[in-house]
């Protein structure tokens, strides 16, 4: 069927470029910061597959660490998103009241910004490095994940098996985390995968900016940055980076919509 | 209908003093000091000293804070640290041109969108519609700030069709708005296309065509009446990220609007405009969200707020 | 419901619609000049007026006393004549054909006003500093004028530089629309804030009406889109700023004239000479060693450079050719390393001997230059932790002393004195831009003798061993004095380039088919 194949490729696109990340140093021909000012600009030679940069170092080798940032970066701001947006939603969701409020306002403040309008901010008052980007990214994602938990938390509050495990004592954490928590993997899985795609693209828009990774750690986004000016006599620098995020991208949308099929078909 | 008018102005109350006061404090925990800058290399410690004041980079935190509201009511958003001008000026002088670029990209989404959506739907399961889907996958996952530059060097470069940079004409709104729109596009075009199946497989739908409504009436009355719904939410939420996408399009295209004077005003440190700009945007965003919201609930009653 | 939706639909529509019609940009006439700047000049009063666009912008529309030419010599402008009545005092000749844009003449109650205007600690003028020395001014006729200095100050001279504004101009830093008359070859016409500057010929400037009808400045941030509007024909010149890569792609894709001529702008690597490992001279002459200045003017300044020995470029009369240079020799730094006392953990392992910070602006070529020479020092076993800022934040840090090593230029150098402000011990921040705080009672005296004296064949000679010195004790480590690259359409005929990237000689600059 057409969705499982499609998942299949994304999963397989994906798991790909997780393994490339895994064991970067082992698959680079050279090292990612090695300079050779001698043989910069290459478009592609036998000792460079995909060319060289300004500084003459291996885009290769640069790409495969830059998969390691990518989703180094996307996974720490996905977990991190996730522990902050579970705590806030759940507990939003089953005490509701006062609590419930003042958190949906908080949420609403924070959406009522376009996300990398905060980033930007975030990353300007903190500076630049990979710990800083994270947190940045980390703390204006959670509120998707917040709202999702706080949606189905309410709509699963009243029913039977949770008004059981109330009446036999359960305390209210308990209850969150045993009964209605597993019911919210699927969505929460789906939403974290939309979001892995978007906090990949948000560091890179970051680093883009010039105010995510410091150089020279090879970030794809910053690496888009430093060949852009190089754009008219070297297309390779911006082009093959591109495609690399682009294809990450990809993948995570394909298997984020596969599962999504998936669910709602069950669900219906 | 007046009920929920007024819940949800009560809510956008707090909503907007929370984003007040939210530009504020980033605004001011920034390092980097505008007056070295200003005055340059040879001034004086006392000259600096005098600027800052005149300035009110002086003042302690609460006390800016609280001229900070005090203003912002008399619709006085300050002066730019650098042109010297008034900043509720030079936001309104650049707002209608971000305004063009996301409408127009707004527009070209939906221009787009419309017939490849229904076109697919139509054509479920062939290789027309999985070509759309995988367009429309490929321009969701591709970033502007690559786009960009790539249909710059393709369209205005090689080709020649199209003019670079800057704001000068009709044609030039082209490249940045189809830059800009791209992500709208390929998610309105899966949006629709989902919920034009998902109607078009009702039960009611099938009842009318039993009935013997002829295709197109069935299509005008039912299909699409529904399938605009969810696309009004979508387009509003989106609006909101195409604010935020003009920052780094604008930069791109060196269109002159509230995302490019965004950008310049943080790299100059120029605390009154940056809060200025990003109060801008951000108060576009919760009016558009707003006004979504009622008319949505207007045109639907039956969907209640919260979830 | 329908109704809602056609509504809603014929109001998209509509927006769509009107947005794509409104009015366009005010234009410029054909025969215009057009030229690209990467930022907005901020002020354009001479008064006022700090950053580079704003200088040079404005030295098309004041006119000074004194005027540096193209190979950075003073020469008279308004100043009919200079003399030097005693080792305090200038005694200046007006010329007396002179006329502001509004038709007033220029006469010593303007160039008086301009100089005390600065002097009123009421105007804010960030010149102000530059002036300390001056006592008085006296108007010795209408076009007779006299400077008084407290002590004699031969390095006041350059001063005489400063664009002149009519009598009674207002004090207050004023955005460029609102920048007084001048009197120079071109006369403000239009500035739209952060997109262009337009000036138009002034027909009774007294050198020669110039050729050009106007000039446009247009601001355009990016350098890659700058490079594109040129090859599209929409801008005829541009300085400067342009990714020396991409000049064989402009000379192969656009007619372009292209050249590169060597300038005074001077690229440096700052240094804190209070921290406790670059306080040892001969760790600093390690790092000389082992940066090879060379490959990074080759390969990525693309030559668009020279390797410089020290502050002063050869344009400078002051000029030593005779000092130390440190050629590239890697084995040679690590030796002094070594023998300073900062031994090389593991050999050539991948452990340093020691850890530094280096600044830098996020410019993209700045930063790969840091990188570059990351590299290199990483080669004699220094790590670099490259860290960069955009200009705020890194002009904060420069100036309060926070940072080990940092990289920046000086532009505009015309008087050895500058020396003094750099690297004497009395130019700490706030008073000076001694911040690496750099301290030699023996630099300090010839700085000092250096300034006092009014014969330039002793200053000469007095500039000679301080530049001496500074190659030896190294302050600061020189790294190449950038060379003005200027490209332009051929039909753009007449325009000198200036080493220090003036832009004064549009008043000359022509169209091919002009015959004027």
């Amino acid at each position: 069927m057409a969705t499982r194949f499609w998942f299949y490729a994304g999963a397989a696109l994906l798991l790909l470029l997780a393994s490339a990340a895994l064991f970067a140093p082992l698959l680079t021909p050279y090292d990612p910061l090695q300079q050779n000012l001698e043989q910069d600009l290459i478009t592609h030679s036998r000792q460079h597959l995909l060319g060289t940069d300004k500084l003459g170092r291996d885009l290769l080798s640069r790409i495969i660490f830059g998969a390691r940032i990518s989703l180094l970066v996307g996974a720490s701001t996905v977990g991190i998103s996730l522990l902050i947006g579970v705590a806030v939603g759940s507990l939003s969701g089953y005490a509701g009241g006062i609590a419930d409020l003042l958190f949906m306002r908080l949420i609403d403040i924070l959406m009522a910004f376009p996300g990398i309008l905060l980033a930007i901010a975030f990353s300007a008052i903190l500076g630049p490095g990979l710990d800083h980007v994270i947190l940045a990214l980390a703390l204006i994602g959670w509120t998707g994940y917040a709202r999702l938990i706080r949606g189905e938390i309410l709509s699963l509050r009243e029913r039977d098996f949770v008004s059981a495990a109330r009446a036999l004592g359960c305390r209210p954490r308990r209850i969150i985390v045993l009964h209605l928590l597993p019911n919210l993997l699927p969505p929460l899985f789906i939403q974290a995968t939309f979001g892995l795609a978007a906090a990949i693209v948000a560091e890179g828009s970051l680093s883009f900016l010039g105010l995510g990774v410091a150089p020279p750690t090879p970030s794809w986004g910053s690496m888009l940055n430093e060949g852009r000016q190089f754009l008219l006599v070297a297309p390779h620098l911006t082009a093959y980076p591109g495609i690399a995020l682009m294809l990450t991208v990809l993948a995570l949308n394909l298997i984020g919509d596969a599962l999504q099929d998936r669910l709602e078909s069950r669900t219906r | 209908m007046k009920r929920y008018l007024l819940y949800r102005l009560a809510l956008l109350v707090p909503t907007l003093f929370g984003v007040l006061t939210l530009v504020f404090l980033f605004i001011h925990v920034t390092p980097g000091d505008p007056v070295d800058i200003m005055l340059g290399e040879t001034a004086s410690a006392a000259d600096r000293q005098e600027l800052r004041q005149i300035l009110g980079l002086n003042k302690p935190l609460a006390e800016q804070y609280r001229s900070f509201l005090i203003k912002l009511s008399r619709a006085d958003l300050g002066r730019s640290l650098y042109e010297r001008r008034s900043v509720a000026a030079m936001v309104s002088e650049r707002y209608p041109a971000t305004l063009e670029l996301a409408l127009c990209a707004m527009g070209a989404a939906l221009f787009i969108s419309f017939p490849l959506a229904i076109w697919s739907a139509v054509r479920h399961g062939s290789w027309t519609d999985r070509a759309t889907l995988m367009f429309s996958l490929l321009g969701l996952s591709m970033p502007n700030f690559w786009l960009g530059p790539l249909v710059m060097i393709i369209f205005a470069i090689q080709l020649g069709w199209l003019p670079v940079s800057g704001r000068d004409g009709p044609d030039h709104l082209v490249l940045p708005a189809l830059t800009l729109g791209l992500g709208m596009t390929a998610l309105l075009i899966r949006m629709l296309r989902a919920n034009l199946l998902r109607v078009m497989s009702e039960d009611y739908v099938q009842t009318a065509r039993a009935k013997g409504l002829s295709e197109r009436s069935v299509w005008l009355k039912h299909t699409l009446r529904n399938a605009l719904l969810s696309l009004m939410t979508v387009v509003s939420l989106q609006f909101g990220s195409l604010l935020a996408g003009s920052l780094i399009t604008e930069t791109i295209f060196s269109w002159p609007g509230i995302g490019r004077l965004t950008m310049q005003a943080i790299a100059m440190r120029d605390y009154p405009l940056v809060q200025g700009c990003v109060l801008a945007i951000s108060l576009s965003y919760v009016f558009v969200n707003f006004f979504t919201d009622l008319i949505y609930r207007w045109v639907d009653p039956r969907i209640t707020y919260g979830n | 419901m329908p109704r809602s939706k056609y509504f809603l639909s014929i109001g998209l529509v509509l927006t769509f619609s009107l947005a794509a019609c409104r009015p366009t940009r005010s234009d410029h006439p054909p025969d215009y000049l057009v030229a690209a700047i990467e930022s907005y000049p901020l002020q354009l009063d001479p008064r006022y007026a700090t950053d580079a666009n704003g200088v040079r912008i404005g030295n098309l529309i004041y006119n000074s006393l004194l005027r540096a030419d193209p190979e950075s010599r003073l020469r008279p402008e308004l100043a009919k004549s200079l003399q030097l009545l005693d080792d305090r005092t200038y005694a200046i000749d007006l010329r007396e054909d002179v006329k502001f844009h509004n038709g007033q003449p220029l006469t010593a109650a303007d160039v008086k006003f301009t100089y005390e205007s600065i002097l009123d600690p009421d105007s804010r003028s960030p010149k102000r500093g530059n002036l300390k020395l001056l006592r008085a001014i006296e108007r010795t006729g209408s076009y007779q004028l006299r400077f008084h200095l407290f002590t004699p100050h031969s390095p006041f001279i350059e001063q005489l530089t400063l664009g002149i504004v009519p009598a009674d101009s207002p004090a207050n830093p004023a955005v460029p629309t609102q920048a007084p008359p001048g009197s120079g070859p071109f006369v403000l016409q239009a500035a739209e804030p952060g997109e262009q500057i337009t000036l138009r010929r002034n027909p009774h400037y007294w050198e020669r009406e110039p050729p050009l009808a106007g000039i446009v400045f247009r601001i355009i941030p990016d350098a890659l889109v700058r490079i594109l509007e040129f090859k599209k024909g929409n801008i005829d010149l541009m300085q400067n700023d342009i990714e020396p890569d991409m000049l064989p792609w402009l000379e192969k894709n656009t007619g372009a004239d292209i050249g590169a001529y060597p300038g005074t702008t001077f690229q440096y690597i700052g240094i804190n000479l209070t921290h406790p490992i670059l306080k040892n001279v001969k760790v600093r002459r390690a790092l000389a060693y082992a940066i090879d200045r060379d490959a990074l003017v080759r390969h990525i300044l693309k030559g668009t450079g020279t390797v410089a020995g020290g502050v002063l470029s050869p344009f400078n009369w002051a000029y030593e050719d005779n000092v130390e240079h440190w050629p590239y020799n890697p084995e040679r730094a690590k030796q002094l390393l070594d023998e300073a006392g900062f031994p090389d953990p593991d050999g050539d392992g991948p452990l340093p001997r020691f850890r530094l910070s280096f600044k830098t602006t996020n410019i993209d070529l700045r930063q790969r230059i840091a990188e570059a020479i990351k590299e290199q020092l990483q080669r004699v076993g220094i790590e670099l932790d490259v860290r960069s800022y955009e200009w705020a934040a890194f002009y904060s840090d420069i100036k309060k002393g926070s940072f080990h090593l940092y990289s920046l230029a000086w532009v505009g150098i015309l008087d050895p004195d500058i020396l003094f402000q750099i690297f004497h011990s009395a130019s700490f921040p706030p008073a000076g831009d001694n911040r690496g705080h750099y301290s030699n009672p023996e630099l300090d005296r010839l700085l000092e003798q250096g300034r006092a004296t009014t014969s330039q064949q002793e200053r000469r000679l007095i500039y000679a061993r301080a530049q001496k010195i500074l190659a030896q004790d190294l302050p600061y480590v020189p790294l190449w004095w950038w060379k003005n690259v200027i490209v332009k359409k051929p039909t753009v005929q007449n325009f000198i380039p200036y080493p220090d990237g003036e832009m004064i000689s549009l008043k000359e600059t022509r169209w091919a088919a002009d015959t004027r």
